[in-house]
């Protein structure tokens, strides 16, 4: 027998409360090697210089490749504008389609609507690597099918455009190959949100006489609000971390036109091998990231709670 | 009951267990040799045969099994650097030949020096094919496939044209380039891709006919070899092509080899830089009988890239004898003959002097004719250089600097990066 602290301090320590914590210990060691070590090595790796091609090798050297990247880098504002404007536009366009498609989905109107629910999400569905180098070869000038087919309806001009390969038509072709991929997760997560708003709101607009544009804005709309803001944040961080679909279909050419942030990372780390250079990278990546998320976490969903 | 729960505990930990031993018995009479490489039997005849070669090694020597991972070099140089880092890698790897330097830095593979030098047939491979093996004078790898590039051309439309003979020279070769092209047809085209592997290498041939090198080394430390204005004119000559002869069309700016190769297919490029491997699609395009070679067109000196492959022994593998005995046969006499038979050239001289190499006048005489003219890249670490090349190549053809603009741009970064090494 010991004090009453001591049988207190023995109960704490006894198996059936400590149990919890051992079924949790494989996913924490887990989470522990595969995210966080990397993660703060990641970040320490900034501070030193790793090339292992380079006679200088590894060593410790503070800010330096912050400084070299912010102010010596010449792609590094390239690749920041160009990572932007992916971005944005991608996620507006695959918000609009989603939701032009999602609306047209929903209708009674359409026939079959269950197999056509099945058949937009197709591109999705399509593994990454496949679908980009399926457009590639699409997009090739001369022999690719989008050149033939629009030379077959009388714009013979377009057949030798070279979609990727232009400096001032490789970005905007980019996002629409990845607009067209990525635009079903919207139209199927609008959709279950849709089938969450009652039916009796739009039965009592009928009964008040309002228009369908006005249904659509005052009740559709802003009850698609947190679906959506969950929708656009996600598709935010996925598409500024995006590298596949841009490597695969131009590699960040020509001339950079198409480098982003993840190819610029990719191309330090992967074919220079400067770790520590492409660590700064990833980390200014997070924290533009977590600004931009965090603006937006912000403004669209904790304000409307 | 204690005790059944007990027993039932210690049966099924046993049962986890039990595969786990035999399997450990079972491994341990038998070596797993782990060869890294870009040979895929599935979509290349040379390559078919090379994994033969490899399952009649294993057939003969009963203890040794071996792993055969074919992947593109793209991924083989990633994941061979990045596994080094981690202390891990293959037993045997394949390498292009400006990895090895890179490579030997990293400290990813192994010096043979003293095997080679023991071994009976170092002397059937010609010195030119060693030199590309040394880095600081020590032997890293043996030379395995090789290849050389010339002018792949249409003979059928040479003669449509009136055109009696392939270009020799490079104001040849716009002439001709000229007066080949039209609508549907690309004159001549080349490879310009940002990643491109093969744009940097049919650009250094040209930098190479001007006299120049790509570096030389001066009082110990590599400088560029060559002047601003040797890589001028080679910046020049893409871009008359384009925007002066109108040969290559616009829509040729951003190739790869794989566009390049296909449009050559597909008869829409009436010439082009190119290699043996062609051979494959020669034998089922409709015009792969009018495909024909010459040596590459020249400005002051004629000169084609010699890529002679390397197979090294992976610095942590636990088995480099076997690693090295392994490659000694695969790369003898009678193997080096079954392997390049279609898409390669052997580096062997007593292969190369076989009548199937010096009888075919298309596909395997005329590429091993030029290879006294064959220049390899030097033994540093390239790839900035490379990238160098194809930013260069692109800023001219997309118009975004002059050639001679682009030509000091190209060397500045070229003398800044030697300085790093």
């Amino acid at each position: 027998m010991g004090t009453p602290e001591l049988v207190e301090r023995r109960k704490n320590l006894s198996l059936p409360r400590l149990l919890p914590y051992l079924y949790l210990m494989p996913l924490i060691v887990l989470v522990g090697v595969v995210i966080v070590y990397p993660f703060f090595h990641a970040i320490l790796l900034g501070f030193w210089q790793k090339d292992i091609l380079k006679a200088a090798g590894t060593r410790f050297i503070g800010l330096d490749n912050y400084v070299k990247l912010l102010t010596g880098e010449r792609n590094f504002w390239l690749a920041l504008r160009n990572s932007i404007v992916f971005t944005m536009c991608s996620v507006f366009l695959e918000y609009v389609l989603g939701l032009v498609s999602a609306l047209t989905l929903n209708s009674k109107y359409i026939r079959a609507r269950n197999f056509f629910r099945a058949l937009i999400l197709l591109p999705w569905i399509i593994p990454i690597v496949v679908n980009s180098l399926m457009w590639k070869f699409m997009l090739a000038p001369n022999f690719g099918f989008i050149g033939q087919l629009l030379a077959a309806v009388g714009l013979k001009w377009f057949q030798t455009v070279n979609w990727l390969g232009d400096v001032n038509l490789a970005l905007p072709t980019v996002i629409l190959v990845n607009v067209w991929r990525s635009f079903p997760f919207y139209t199927i997560v609008i959709l279950a949100g849709l089938t969450l708003i009652p039916q009796e709101l739009y039965e009592a607009a009928a009964i008040d006489g309002a228009k369908r544009w006005q249904r659509f804005s005052h009740i559709t709309f802003p009850l698609l609000k947190g679906v959506s803001g969950v929708v656009v944040v996600l598709h935010i961080i996925w598409t500024f971390i995006n590298f596949d679909v841009i490597y695969l279909l131009t590699g960040g050419g020509p001339l950079y036109s198409t480098e982003v942030l993840p190819t610029l990372l990719y191309r330090k780390a992967f074919e220079e091998f400067s770790f520590g250079y492409a660590s700064s990278i990833g980390v200014v990546m997070l924290l533009i990231l977590m600004f931009i998320v965090g603006k937006f976490y912000t403004k669209v969903i904790i304000n409307r709670q | 009951m204690k005790m059944k729960r007990w027993m039932l505990s210690i049966l099924f930990l046993g049962s986890l267990l039990l595969p786990l031993a035999f399997g450990t018995i079972f491994a341990a009479d038998k070596i797993t040799l782990e060869v890294w490489h870009v040979h895929n039997a599935a979509n290349s005849r040379d390559g078919a045969a090379m994994e033969e070669v490899y399952r009649e090694y294993e057939k003969a020597h009963p203890g040794i099994k071996i792993n055969l991972n074919a992947m593109t070099y793209a991924d083989l140089r990633q994941k061979a650097l990045v596994a080094g880092q981690a202390g891990q890698g293959p037993d045997v790897l394949h390498m292009l030949v400006e990895w090895v330097a890179e490579f030997a830095k990293a400290g990813i593979i192994t010096d043979i020096t003293n095997w080679v030098d023991e071994w009976e047939d170092e002397d059937k491979f010609p010195e030119s094919t060693w030199q590309v093996t040394r880095v600081d004078g020590r032997c890293y790898g043996i030379p395995s496939v090789a290849s050389t590039r010339l002018l792949l051309y249409r003979e059928d439309l040479f003669k449509k044209a009136g055109i009696k003979a392939p270009p020799k020279t490079w104001s040849e070769l716009r002439a001709v380039a000229k007066k080949l092209a039209s609508n549907n047809m690309a004159g001549f085209a080349f490879c310009s891709a940002t990643t491109a592997i093969r744009g940097p290498q049919e650009f250094l041939v040209f930098l190479w006919s001007t006299g120049a090198e790509l570096v030389k080394k001066e009082n110990g430390k590599y400088v560029p070899g060559f002047t601003v204005e040797q890589v001028q004119s080679v910046f020049q000559l893409y871009y008359d092509l384009i925007f002066v002869d109108k040969a290559v069309p616009l829509y040729t700016r951003g190739w790869e080899w794989q566009n390049l190769d296909q449009a050559f297919e597909a008869g829409t490029v009436a010439m082009c830089q190119n290699g043996s491997w062609m051979l494959y699609r020669a034998e089922r395009a409709k015009t792969g009988k009018m495909w024909k070679t010459a040596p590459f067109p020249y400005s002051k000196v004629p000169a084609t890239y010699l890529e002679v492959k390397v197979e090294g022994i992976g610095a942590f593998s636990k088995y480099k004898k076997e690693a090295w005995d392994l490659l000694k046969f695969v790369y003898n006499k009678e193997n080096m003959a079954r392997i390049t038979k279609y898409d390669n050239l052997p580096s062997r001289s007593d292969v190369m002097n076989l009548p199937f190499y010096t009888s075919d006048p298309v596909w395997k005489k005329a590429f091993m004719e030029v290879i006294p003219t064959g220049h390899t890249v030097p033994p540093i670490p390239l790839t900035p250089i490379l990238r160098a090349s194809m930013e260069g190549v692109q800023e001219v053809i997309y118009e975004r600097m002059k050639p001679a603009e682009a030509a000091k741009v190209f060397y500045d970064k070229v003398a800044e990066y030697l300085k790093t090494l």
